[in-house]
Order: C-alpha cells, then sequence, then structure tokens
C-alpha cells in the first residue's frame, strides 16, 4: 500500500470506528443498566436509517431527522421497556430473547411498510463535497462523522460523570438492587436508559444513511458489529465502547483493502485474540469462569 | 509438620484484588484426620482463602499442597477429583433436581460423564438415599432443593459434599442461618464423620468452633495472627483483643 | 376415574415401553405416508412439508441439546447448519461423488470442525455472554459464506444441486428423499433419546442448574460444554445436509442469523429441554415459513409475535407447558 493510501484509509477507518461507536454507546449502556443485550438495537438503527429516508423523501432536508429520528426511537424505547422487558425484571436472558422477537417483527414491518430495495440517500448540503488532505480528495461528510462521534462522546461523558443522571446509571452500574433499595425509581431509570439506548442506535440510522443506504438486512450487519465492538472493548462501559469502535473500525476498513475477501477474518482475529487473553473484553466486567 | 506429611499445607498464600490483600502469606499444615478451624473477624479473608484453596481464585503467591503434592494454580475440578470437597456457605445446588439427583450426582463424578450408560445407577440410587437417610433427609429424596426448608438444604449441601467421598473436607460456615436445634444436628454430623477425614472448617459458632476443633488458626485482616490449641487460642492476649472477646460477649 | 385408576392410567403413561410402542408407530405412519395419504389431495405437497418439519426438527433438537439440556443458549447454530448444507453440495462437485455416505460425513465433520473452531473460544462464557459470542462467531461463517464465491457461489450459492444415492437407491425422487429424511430423523431421536438418559446427559443438566457445583464435584465443565456444543453442530450439520437434499439449494441464507433465531424459536416454542418440544415447534416454524407465508406478506411479523408471547407467558413451551398442566391435573 502507497502512504497515501494508508492515510486514506486510515480516515475511513477512523470515520466507519466513528459510527461504530455512536452504534455501540447505545447497546453498552443499556447492557450497563440493565444486564441485557439488545438484540433489537440493529433494528432500532434500521428504523433510524429509514425514518430519514422518509423524511429526505417528504421534505428534501436531512437535518429534521436527527432530530426527530433519535426521538421517535426513544418514545419507541419508551413504550416498549415498561410493556415487554419490565414483566421479566430480573431474568436477564428471557429478557434478550423477548428482543429477538421485536427485531424480528420490526425487521418484517419496515420491508413491508418501505419496500425490500436497496436504497440510497444524497449527502447533506453543506456535507456533500470533498476536500482534499495531503493530496487526496476526502468526502466531506466522513470527517463530519468523525466530528460529530467525538462531540457526542464528550457530551455522553460529561452526562456520565456530571450530572445526576448520570451518576444514578454509573451507581445503577454497580448494583440496581441496591439503587431500589435506597428508594430510587429503578422503573422510571430503566426505561429512560432503554429510550436513550434506543435513541442512540436511530441516532446511528441516521449518521450513516447518507454514507451507506438503507436496504433490508442493514439491521443485522448493524448489530453484528456493535456486538464485535462491544465483545472487543467490554460490555457496559463508554470506554469499552469507545476502544472497540476505535479497534474494530480501521481493523475493518484495512482489512478489506488488504484481504477483501476476508476481511471478517482480521476481525475474527482480534475477537479471538481479545478473548483468549481478557476474556471479558478490553474494558469489561464480566467474570468469566476457569 | 512437614509438607510431605501434611493432608493440606499452604505456604506464604497471597491473593490480592488490585491493592488489597485479601490473604496476605498464610501459612498453615494440617494433618490426615487433624479437625482444623478457621475463624476471624468478618472481612479477615476466610472465604478468599476457600476460595483459593479450592481452585475458584488462583493465588497471586505462595504454594498448596493436597497430600504432599504441589497443587498451587489447579482447577477446581482438578483438586475435587484429588479428593477435596467443600460446603458452601451459599448453598450450590442443583435446583430443579430432586434430592436424591443431587447427591447422584456427586457420587458418580468419580467415574466421570463419559459412560454410555448409566450403569451402576441402582447402587448409585441406594447409596445416595443411604447419604440422604445419614444427613437426616429420609422421606425428602424426590424434593428438589428450591422446596426444602433453608435447613434441610443444609443439611443436602452437606450430603452432596460426603458423596464426594473426599479426603479433605473444607466446611464453609456449615451452620450458617440455622436454627440451633440444627446447627446441634449438624455439628453432632460432623463430629460423626470417619476420623480418617481431615476437615477445615470456618465458622462463626464459637460453641459449634471449641466442640469440632483439634486445632484452631486465627485470621486477622487476611494474615494468621493465633494457631494453636483450642484452649491455647482462647487464652491468647492478642486473639481476645481483635476478635474472640468480642464473639464470646456477644 | 377414581384415584386408583388415575394412578393407574399416570404409571402406564409413565412408562417407557408406551413410549417407545408410540415412538414405533409414529415412525412406521410417516414411512408409511406415501401409501396411506396418496388418495389425499395435495399430498404431495403435505408430504414435503412434513419432510421440512423433520429436517428442521433435527436442526432444532440438536440446538436443544445446548439450550435445554446444558443450558447454553447458542444463538449461532445457523453456522453448523449451513455449515453442513454447503459442505453436502460442494463435496459432491468437487469429489464427483453422490454416494450419501461420503456427502454427508462430509458435511458432519465440516460442521464438527465449525463448532470446535467456535465452541473453544465460546465455551467458558455463560448467559448472555456466550449467547452474544456464538452470534458473532456464525456472522463470521455467513461472511465467509457470502463472500468466499470461488468455493461457495458467493450470494447466489448453488442451485439445482443432485440429490444422492444411499446404497444403490437414488433419491431424486420426492418419496425415496422423504423416507430416508424419515430414517435419519428417527436414528436421530433415538441417539438422543439415548444420550438423555446417559450419565452424559446427567452431566448436561447439571451443569445447566449448577456449572460451579459441577466444578467442585470434580467435573471438567468446561469440556463437558465443548463436546456437547461440538455434538449438537455436528447434527446441525446433518439437517444442513438434508436441508440441501430437500430444497436442492444452498444459499448464505443457510448460514444466517435468521436462521440461527428460527432454531431458538422452534425450540422455545415447542418446550426446551424435552425430547418432543423442539419437533413440534419445528412444526410450528415450518407452518408460518411454508403455509401461511403464501397466505399473508408479513409472516415473519407473526413469527416475532408468537415467539414473544411464549416468552413472555409459556417460557416451558407448547410440550413444557402441556407436561406441567398434566403434573398439576394429576396431584
Amino acid at each position: 500500500m502507497s502512504p497515501d493510501l494508508v492515510l486514506q484509509q486510515a480516515l475511513n477507518g477512523i470515520s466507519f470506528g466513528a459510527l461504530l461507536f455512536i452504534l455501540a454507546a447505545g447497546l453498552s449502556l443499556i447492557f450497563g443498566m440493565m444486564d441485557v443485550v439488545n438484540l433489537a438495537h440493529g433494528a432500532f438503527y434500521m428504523l433510524g436509517a429509514y425514518i430519514t429516508l422518509k423524511i429526505v423523501d417528504v421534505t428534501q432536508q436531512f437535518w429534521p431527522a436527527i432530530v426527530v429520528a433519535p426521538l421517535a426511537l426513544a418514545l419507541l424505547g419508551l413504550v416498549l421497556e415498561p410493556t415487554l422487558l419490565r414483566r421479566l425484571r430480573g431474568r436477564h436472558l428471557d429478557q434478550v430473547l423477548l428482543t429477538i422477537g421485536v427485531a424480528l417483527v420490526m425487521a418484517d414491518l419496515i420491508g413491508l411498510f418501505w419496500g425490500r430495495e436497496i436504497r440510497a440517500l444524497p449527502f447533506p448540503p453543506g456535507l456533500d463535497g470533498s476536500v482534499v488532505i495531503a493530496g487526496n480528495v476526502y468526502p466531506i461528510y466522513r470527517l463530519f462523522v468523525i466530528a460529530f462521534a467525538i462531540g457526542l462522546a464528550l457530551l455522553l461523558a460529561y452526562l456520565h460523570r456530571r450530572t445526576a443522571v448520570g451518576a444514578l446509571i454509573r451507581a445503577g452500574v454497580d448494583d440496581a438492587e441496591m439503587l431500589s433499595a435506597l428508594g430510587v425509581d429503578t422503573d422510571r431509570l430503566f426505561a429512560f436508559t432503554f429510550a436513550v439506548g434506543a435513541g442512540l442506535a436511530g441516532l446511528a440510522g441516521v449518521i450513516a444513511a447518507p454514507a451507506f443506504g438503507v436496504h433490508p438486512g442493514m439491521d443485522v450487519e448493524a448489530l453484528i458489529y456493535s456486538l464485535i465492538v462491544v465483545v472487543v472493548g467490554g460490555l457496559g462501559t463508554l470506554t469499552g465502547a469507545a476502544a472497540g469502535a476505535g479497534l474494530v473500525g480501521p481493523a475493518d476498513t484495512f482489512g478489506k483493502t488488504l484481504f477483501q475477501e476476508f476481511a471478517l477474518a482480521l476481525i475474527f482475529a482480534i475477537m479471538a485474540v481479545v478473548l483468549l487473553a481478557r476474556p471479558s473484553g478490553l474494558f469489561g466486567r464480566i467474570r468469566i469462569s476457569r | 509438620m512437614s509438607v510431605a506429611a501434611a493432608a493440606l499445607a499452604v505456604s506464604g498464600l497471597e491473593r490480592r484484588f488490585g491493592g488489597i490483600r485479601a490473604v496476605d502469606g498464610v501459612s498453615f499444615a494440617i494433618a490426615a484426620g487433624e479437625r482444623r478451624a478457621v475463624i476471624g473477624p468478618n472481612g479477615a479473608g476466610k472465604t478468599t482463602l476457600f476460595n483459593v484453596l479450592t481452585g475458584e481464585l488462583a493465588p497471586t503467591a505462595g504454594t498448596v499442597h493436597l497430600h504432599g503434592a504441589d497443587v498451587t494454580g489447579m482447577r477446581t475440578w482438578q483438586l475435587a477429583r484429588r479428593g477435596l470437597a467443600r460446603m458452601y456457605q451459599r448453598n450450590e445446588l442443583f435446583a430443579a433436581l430432586p434430592a436424591r439427583d443431587n447427591v447422584a450426582l456427586a457420587l458418580a463424578a468419580a467415574k466421570g460423564p463419559y459412560r454410555a450408560s448409566a450403569a451402576g445407577a441402582a447402587e448409585e440410587r441406594r447409596e445416595a438415599m443411604d447419604l440422604l437417610g445419614r444427613v437426616g433427609l429420609s422421606g425428602r429424596e424426590a424434593v428438589a432443593p428450591r422446596a426444602l426448608s433453608h435447613g434441610e438444604r443444609r443439611q443436602l449441601e452437606l450430603a452432596v459434599t460426603l458423596a464426594q467421598r473426599p479426603s479433605v473436607l473444607l466446611l464453609d460456615e456449615p451452620t450458617a442461618g440455622m436454627s440451633p436445634a440444627e446447627t446441634a444436628a449438624i455439628t453432632r454430623l460432623i463430629g460423626e464423620l470417619d476420623r480418617s477425614l481431615t476437615i477445615l472448617v470456618v465458622e462463626h459458632d464459637m460453641d459449634v468452633v471449641f466442640r469440632v476443633a483439634d486445632r484452631i488458626t486465627v485470621l486477622h485482616e487476611g494474615k494468621v495472627i493465633a494457631d494453636g490449641s483450642p484452649d491455647e487460642v482462647r487464652g491468647d492476649r492478642v486473639v481476645h483483643d481483635v476478635y474472640l472477646g468480642k464473639a464470646l460477649e456477644a | 376415574m377414581t384415584a386408583a385408576a388415575e394412578a393407574r392410567s399416570s404409571r402406564i403413561l409413565a412408562a417407557p415401553s408406551v413410549y417407545a410402542g408410540l415412538a414405533v408407530v409414529a415412525v412406521a405412519a410417516l414411512l408409511t405416508f406415501p401409501e396411506w395419504a396418496s388418495g389425499i389431495e395435495g399430498s404431495r405437497y403435505w408430504e414435503s412439508i412434513l419432510r421440512d418439519v423433520l429436517v428442521f426438527g433435527i436442526y432444532a433438537l440438536s440446538l436443544d441439546l445446548l439450550v435445554g439440556r446444558a443450558g447454553m443458549p447458542s444463538l449461532g447454530h445457523a453456522a453448523f447448519f449451513g455449515g453442513g448444507a454447503y459442505a453436502a453440495a460442494i463435496s459432491a462437485a468437487r469429489l464427483g461423488t453422490d454416494e450419501l455416505v461420503v456427502t454427508l460425513t462430509a458435511a458432519i465433520l465440516v460442521a464438527a470442525f465449525l463448532a470446535v473452531v467456535i465452541g473453544v473460544l465460546s465455551v467458558r462464557a455463560s448467559g448472555i455472554f456466550f449467547l452474544m459470542l456464538t452470534l458473532a462467531f456464525a456472522q463470521m461463517v455467513f461472511a465467509l459464506a457470502f463472500q468466499w464465491t470461488d468455493v461457495t457461489g458467493g450470494s447466489n450459492g448453488f442451485s439445482a444441486i443432485r440429490r444422492p444415492m444411499a446404497f444403490g437407491l437414488d433419491l431424486n425422487p420426492a418419496d425415496a428423499l422423504y423416507r430416508t429424511v424419515v430414517v435419519v430423523f428417527a436414528v436421530v431421536v433415538l441417539l438422543l433419546w439415548w444420550l438423555h438418559r446417559s450419565q452424559y446427559g446427567r452431566a448436561l443438566v447439571g451443569v445447566r442448574e449448577n456449572e460451579r457445583r459441577m466444578r467442585a464435584l470434580g467435573y471438567d465443565t468446561v469440556r463437558l460444554k465443548l463436546s456437547a456444543f461440538v455434538l449438537a453442530g455436528a447434527l446441525a450439520g446433518v439437517a444442513g445436509a438434508l436441508s440441501t437434499w430437500s430444497f436442492r439449494i444452498v444459499s448464505a441464507n443457510d448460514v444466517g442469523l435468521s436462521r440461527s433465531v428460527e432454531a431458538f424459536v422452534m425450540v422455545l416454542i415447542g418446550g426446551a429441554g424435552t425430547l418432543l418440544g423442539p419437533i413440534v415447534g419445528a412444526g410450528v416454524v415450518v407452518y408460518i415459513d411454508r403455509v401461511l407465508s403464501s397466505s399473508i406478506p408479513f409472516s415473519q411479523t407473526v413469527l416475532g409475535l408468537v415467539f414473544v408471547v411464549f416468552v413472555l407467558a409459556a417460557r416451558q413451551g407448547i410440550v413444557g407447558s402441556m407436561r406441567s398442566a398434566l403434573a398439576r391435573a394429576r396431584r
């Protein structure tokens, strides 16, 4: 690979990693709080992208989507948590199974409503150009994704460390039972957490739509990538999501350039090495049996 | 006593969690057939010590010898195969299986799971019934642990542990949460066990400790602060100050 | 019914010989279906539906060995189903053979190999983490099937696959294949029946109920779980090979997440930890996928909703719930 190509691929990789961070942050948040791996996370992401498509189709505008889609997904989360997950409180595996059913239904209904074709979206006006970096032409939108993810990471870190809700979530990550013994309304806290996680998935869908378009099966792709990110980075922490995304994004991009069809072998190797060396992920907090 | 002669010997055993040394340079040797109690206030490192002895935690330093063989860092199942059994403080039972199946799984462990048929199942069943009778669970063989009372679960826990036919038995607070009558019964049971069995017991109830133990090791903040016969430990000034005084007054 | 008569009837129901007799009758009925159903309208169609139920029944039973017995919630079982499906097609083409013994062996070996690789990396984890790992690793097998075009035919896979010969019998006619599927199904059920009653089966249930205690008793639970994982993978490979011959198509779909989910749904709807449950579950799912989908466009939504209802309200599945109801009635 020429140095030019390396630089270009590095930027691509970081940009993809940035998107993965937005995607994995919501998954990790929900797990950290509720011990539930939300397998409908990919479907939430997909819905976010399709809502974006709808908004662009109807209004010819992209920016409303960045507010509307996450809010719509958060609302959906706010409905689903109390009506479904709460009934199985304490049965984490069953809650995970429940989200499989939700994912099945959502993916099918999206296909029914929007059709099953591949659709491309234009880049939003203002971000549709490209810049020249070190002699390489580079799409502005990818740089925007990186900047956006960094901004979001800083915002989330701030909310997590400095606000009352963040303190509750941090406490909940350590011990949800203790929280409830202290008189915190865990029902509301869990519903809120699930809503935020769903909203983040929707946000990732909005950001991804102009870059990757929308198509059936994008839910599974997104779910798998976000699972790999949290397996590598460690479940339940923001740092883990960031580390995993920072590793998996570039690895995937370089893998595709270097090995073409065997790009996933590289990801597989990374996952295998991390699992063998640190079974709970780089920053994880899951105990593995000896 | 030399390490080779001891049934269970630990030397310089240490387990750190980050900066905290939960077990800090513990050494002792237990002779075959000896009944040893480990006592100490909450947080003294007793449970961590047990977890290291059973291989559920790896030691960060030091050695463990079982019947003269170095078993440091071995996994739980390997130690069990070498004759080490543990009665858990919080029962570790097969919640949905009948009591007799709980015991049968322990009886069958020595032969391993890779047997074509459940050969010898009838014999195992009879043995399971015997054991359940010995711990006082006659007539409760078909009941699953989740339907047993707390006291009965402790009895079953002991039966499962004995079914492993161990040579070294670790008892982690055998009387925890029991009524005085149940405590008396289980203390009697422990006293009646075959004298060839080496027993290490962690217990808060000093009556039980002084009734069962030949020798007592006192743990405080991860370190051994006293080690001797019950009378020696009872008279030890340091032990009195940090622990026993309070426990005996209470 | 008097109490005594009730006790007698429940004893009769519980006797193994009664179940064995029923099973023999069921297999005989299945084997002779092409004959006795020949007068019924659409019997060819229903024969193919029945065949699919049995193929997916094997698949679901293989997953139940993990989910229902050993308590290992694998969400990557399609890797082994698909691995077997591809291996059956590719080995026939590459080796230039149509001997069932050869291609079925290839399917079993490939599926078992994949299960060893994925199992070594995942069986130490348990619960949700195990589920995630199996899902992620299986998806890598999917990507391999999708992208390694030279070997797997890429996204198209293979179609118009010839059915094999079994001991001189040509399986291309529908009835011959159907009967072969019935025989393989019966062998697999018998094998699992025996396995679950063996010491090995008991030990797996012990792992499900309390892995920590199993280790403390001296069981090498990692090896135990890995062996179950590989065995389940091999059986899924058998189901995959049968599906290749049934549908005469292999594609990346056979390795995809929805194929994994399908198996999980079958096991849970039918009843995990029972021998009959996964078969019943396979019946429900095949019905929705093949029969219902031809009349309504949102059959997957129906499947999803059915699954949600079972997880919420009948976690024991159809067979498990009926069994509990029977036990309550007897008391």
